[in-house]
């Protein structure tokens, strides 16, 4: 029997009934609920497959343009990240800035007695915001971090490395927070994790196991370590600097 | 009702025509917050495209198929949908750790709507098609060639039987599709939209 109603939907459709099956169909129509929703449905699955099959090879015509098209506006990650992370936090001119700083504290303070960590612990601002996004725990952590706030900056910034575990600067700050709250075991593990590979903090990461080495007043220690960090980096010339200093 | 067309509505149109021109603002217009989106949200630059790609093609087959006709601005709409699409596939890939808080582009009621019919509409196709895919290897093949040969004649030569057998498969195979959507839990749930 209900092969029967699909014949008489699929004549309905293609307007071959009679007039007076025309009546009597939409009569069913609005007064067997069942009937008119096995209609429905099978009017839908006609046009909707009728669109697709119809259509497939303009959508793979579509597709290959939008290919083109996303390819050539959406950049990979290796570019956006060198772009990106280094010179968000690493721009010459603010590093430069930086370290005349620290460099001029320097001048000013230590020319009598040893160094203390304090003297070289002017830590660049946490600016993970440049790269774009409005994350709550991003400027939650920024602006803990760089109102000196470090526990809270560490809770922030633990949540953001619960999600981009392989994010280094993230990991950097981690460690920073950790150093200035003393607790030396956790700093001293992120710094010589990060100052072993090859990302571009590298050499901050030995710099600061550095100044993590000097606030422990372990300087035999801290020297060891200035003396890794090459020429070619920007921590060079502050090193260089406590170097004398010890 | 007669819907009037927002002047973003040249995207649709261009989806359409497959007008690479006008297709590659809608990459340089909006596809920047997009990436940015999906890279916050434990995802990279090709997971991006994939969604914006996945996300036009519908938006393609909406206008196609029911005409579809944009009367808010496209940005939003745009955004929306794709920031959803996203967030389904993350539950899909089982990653519900979310960081991320709803920004506060404004949706107007409009908007929401608009997003909503995208997504329901895109919900009903994948039913139909799944269900598609469930029939006999012979329903799917008839089905087929009726869909794209417009005439049933030429379908009943191609096949090798006779018009009247190749009406009644036809209908025959249309019933068992009608029957496998109308028994799915999907079809029920879209029924309550």
């Amino acid at each position: 029997m209900k092969e029967d109603y699909y014949i008489l939907f699929d004549n309905y459709l293609n307007k071959e009934l009679s007039a007076s099956e025309i009546i009597s169909f939409e009569e069913k129509l609005n007064t067997d609920a069942d009937f008119n929703q096995e209609f429905e449905i099978y009017k839908a699955l006609e046009t909707s497959l009728a669109s697709k099959f119809e259509n497939e090879e303009a959508e793979k015509e579509l597709k290959n343009t939008l290919s083109k098209l996303g390819s050539k506006y959406i950049k990979p990650e290796n570019s956006i990240k060198k772009k990106g992370k280094i010179i968000s936090l690493f721009s010459n001119k603010k590093f430069m800035v930086a370290a005349s700083i620290a460099l001029l504290i320097g001048f000013f303070l230590f020319n009598n007695g040893d160094p203390v960590y304090s003297d070289f612990s002017n830590h660049n601002a946490l600016e993970l915001v440049v790269r774009g996004d409005n994350n709550e725990a991003i400027i939650k952590a920024q602006d803990a971090f760089n109102s000196k706030n470090y526990k809270e900056a560490l809770q922030q910034l633990t949540v953001l490395s619960e999600t981009n575990s392989n994010d280094t600067e993230i990991e950097l700050y981690k460690g920073i927070c950790y150093l200035e709250l003393n607790v030396y075991v956790e700093s001293d593990v992120i710094f010589d994790a990060i100052s072993s590979g090859n990302s571009a903090f590298a050499n901050t990461a030995s710099w600061y196991k550095a100044l993590s080495m000097l606030k422990q007043e372990q300087f035999e220690a801290c020297k060891y370590v200035l003396k890794t960090i090459p020429e070619s980096a920007a921590e060079y010339k502050q090193a260089q600097k406590l170097l004398k200093k010890l | 009702m007669i819907q009037k067309p927002h002047e973003d509505h040249i995207y649709i149109e261009a989806l359409l025509k497959n007008d690479s021109r006008v297709l590659s603002k809608i990459y340089e217009k909006f596809s920047h917050k997009i990436v940015s989106y999906v890279r916050n949200n434990n995802g990279n630059s090709d997971d991006a495209q994939d969604i914006i790609q996945e996300t036009l093609v519908t938006i393609y087959h909406q206008a196609k198929e029911k005409n579809f006709i944009l009367t808010c601005p496209f940005d939003a709409y745009f955004y929306l949908l794709c920031k959803r699409r996203w967030l389904n596939e993350l539950k899909k890939r089982g990653n519900n750790r979310v960081t991320i808080l709803d920004d506060t582009t404004s949706i107007t009621e409009e908007q929401e709507q608009q997003v909503e019919e995208t997504e329901i509409f895109e919900k009903q196709s994948q039913l139909f098609e799944s269900k598609f895919k469930e029939l006999g290897a012979k329903c799917q093949e008839l089905l087929k060639t009726t869909f794209k040969i417009k005439s049933m004649e030429k379908v009943a030569e191609i096949l090798g039987v006779t018009y009247g057998y190749a009406r009644k498969k036809k209908s025959q195979c249309m019933g068992k599709l009608t029957q496998l959507v109308k028994d799915s839990n999907e079809f029920h749930q879209l029924k309550a939209y």
